[in-house]
């Protein structure tokens, strides 16, 4: 997967409503959105196709 | 009795010595009010100093003493909160400068609990900005590591760790979402534990991630620990994600015992290639003396937790921009810029990955529950490292690379059990060369935090890094 351009990031952020108006603030934005999507598109060999995306585990005992 | 011997005592032994007459809740606010006065303007550990709510609430409490009242669990105990957790009628900033004058109209659910046990709140502690980490420019001062001043004393809850190791508080509540208790406790030498998720109520909490949350104490004993959780565990109908279960008495339970208790060393986090050795053999240490005790210790392999570091991040980072998305669009340049970049790019991760995330989650968590299958408690160290220089966690994020780096790699020893979600506790095991200490972790399946504190316990019985000081400036 290619990297996205500063340019593309803006892009994004525009449209999300958050336009980013520094510089340096674009720079680390794009080094780290692109650090998430390379990291998450590794864990595409684990075996998620039947996984429930649970948030968090509730103890049976708990549950009302 | 001197003042600094005062200010050090356990909680548990200012209980009886309060409900003795022996010593008075006004003494003791007045000795943390005296040390915060002449250690915080380097420490940094308060954001607001409830001097005469404190002192109030102290003269309340000691006539309460003098009529022999029945006296509650925490009767005159000075305690220190983050702030991020609403008091009434005091501000809570979340150490930012967007909610400088954010006052709420009630007490967190933990507050109101606290002082129906009779505790005195202190102050309220520094953090970093909206409890995230990473924050270049503190609002409200530089927190500093009491055990040297140039050292990180970790985050997000700074000031509530390095209160109880100062002596600037008896015991303090932080919170924790991805190691905000655990980090703080290791770096400053002192217990932090953070409960299973839903067994303390999030009510008041200024949240960072709703789903990874949870607040817990902070101390300079396992006792003190068990104590003050006692008071702040139990359902709350208040917050949704609140357990209906029983909460154990945690310290009947402190026997100093673990014969027949099965212990697993993480190896991930053990041999990783980010340990420093000294770190390393101080957990090895602390693996063979409980076998000595008597429990049976053994390695595990988790290896799912080394991607715990970008799952946790997506989780934690989509649901706090979440939080964030009109404060980033209107009044930007009031962020920290590290917390302003974070959530800039947070609120741009696509809403497929955050599901992914959460399906490795179920992976990681499958991965972590089917080890209590084999052991009681699962030991790792609480950082690869002892604390850094204060300078070296202020690093501008320069590439992909530098990302994964300052992002990922260091969180497989926090993150995981959050993820899980299981109670751990950090506890210190050991100092480094240049005198700064060295943190253990214990992990129990969730809702035991009973045997992760009877582990700890038997362990600090056994050792005394608990009992050393450092050395104020």
């Amino acid at each position: 997967m290619a990297d996205l351009a500063p340019e593309q990031v803006q892009a994004l952020a525009q449209a999300a409503g958050l336009p980013i108006s520094n510089p340096e603030d674009l720079a680390e934005v794009t080094h780290r959105l692109n650090a998430f999507l390379e990291a998450m598109a590794t864990l595409d060999q684990l075996p998620l196709e039947r996984l429930q995306p649970i948030p968090a585990l509730q103890h049976p005992e708990a549950l009302p | 009795m001197n003042k600094e011997e005062l200010a050090y005592l356990p909680v548990t032994e200012l209980v009886s010595l309060i409900k003795r007459r022996e010593v008075s809740p006004v003494e003791l606010v007045e000795t943390y009010l005296e040390r915060i006065a002449r250690w915080d303007g380097s420490l940094r550990a308060y954001i607001t100093v409830c001097r005469e709510e404190a002192l109030e609430a102290a003269r309340k409490a000691e006539a309460a003493v003098a009529r022999g009242e029945t006296l509650g669990p925490l009767h005159g105990i000075p305690i220190g909160l983050k702030d991020q957790i609403w008091t009434k009628g005091i501000r809570t900033t979340c150490g930012s400068r967007i909610l400088a004058e954010f006052v709420p109209d009630e007490d967190a659910a933990v507050v109101t609990r606290l002082k129906e046990a009779g505790a005195i709140i202190l102050g309220k502690q520094n953090l970093t900005e909206f409890a995230m980490g990473g924050t270049v420019e503190f609002h409200y001062g530089e927190p500093r590591n009491p055990w040297n001043l140039n050292h990180s004393p970790g985050g997000s809850s700074s000031g509530s760790g390095i209160a109880p190791a100062a002596g600037l508080c008896a015991a303090a509540i932080g919170e924790d979402t991805g190691g905000s208790i655990r980090g703080p406790a290791n770096n400053n030498g002192i217990v932090g534990l953070r409960p299973s998720w839903g067994r303390v109520s999030r009510h008041g909490l200024i949240p960072l991630a709703w789903s990874l949350d949870t607040a817990g104490p902070l101390t300079r004993t396992v006792a003190d620990c068990a104590l003050v959780l006692q008071i702040i565990a139990g359902y709350d109908p208040k917050d949704a994600a609140s357990a209906r279960l029983p909460v154990p008495d945690y310290w009947a339970r402190l026997d100093g015992e673990v014969r027949g208790m099965r212990i697993g060393v993480i190896r991930e986090t053990l041999y990783s290639d980010l340990i420093d050795p000294e770190v390393q053999a101080s957990v090895k240490d602390a693996a063979a003396l409980l076998g000595r005790l008597g429990a049976t210790v053994d390695e595990v392999s988790l290896p799912l937790m080394n991607v715990a570091g970008p799952v946790f991040m997506v989780i934690c980072d989509s649901e706090g921009a979440s939080l964030h998305r009109k404060w980033l669009a209107t009044r930007p340049g009031d962020y920290d810029q590290a917390t302003r970049r974070r959530m800039l790019a947070a609120s741009l991760i696509p809403l497929a990955l955050y599901h992914k995330a959460q399906q490795v989650r179920t992976l990681i968590r499958g991965q972590i529950l089917e080890a209590f299958q084999r052991f009681d408690v699962l030991l790792s160290p609480m950082s690869a490292t002892p604390a850094p220089r204060i300078e070296s966690t202020k690093n501008v994020i320069q590439s992909k690379e530098d990302a994964f780096r300052q992002l990922f790699r260091g969180r497989i020893y926090s993150t995981p059990f959050v993820l899980a979600p299981t109670p751990a506790v950090s506890i210190p095991c050991g100092f480094s060369k240049v005198g700064i200490p060295i943190g253990l972790q214990l992990v129990g399946r969730p809702f035991n935090e009973v045997a992760v504190l009877r582990a700890a316990y038997a362990y600090e019985r056994n050792t005394t890094w608990h009992t050393r000081r450092p050395p104020l400036p």
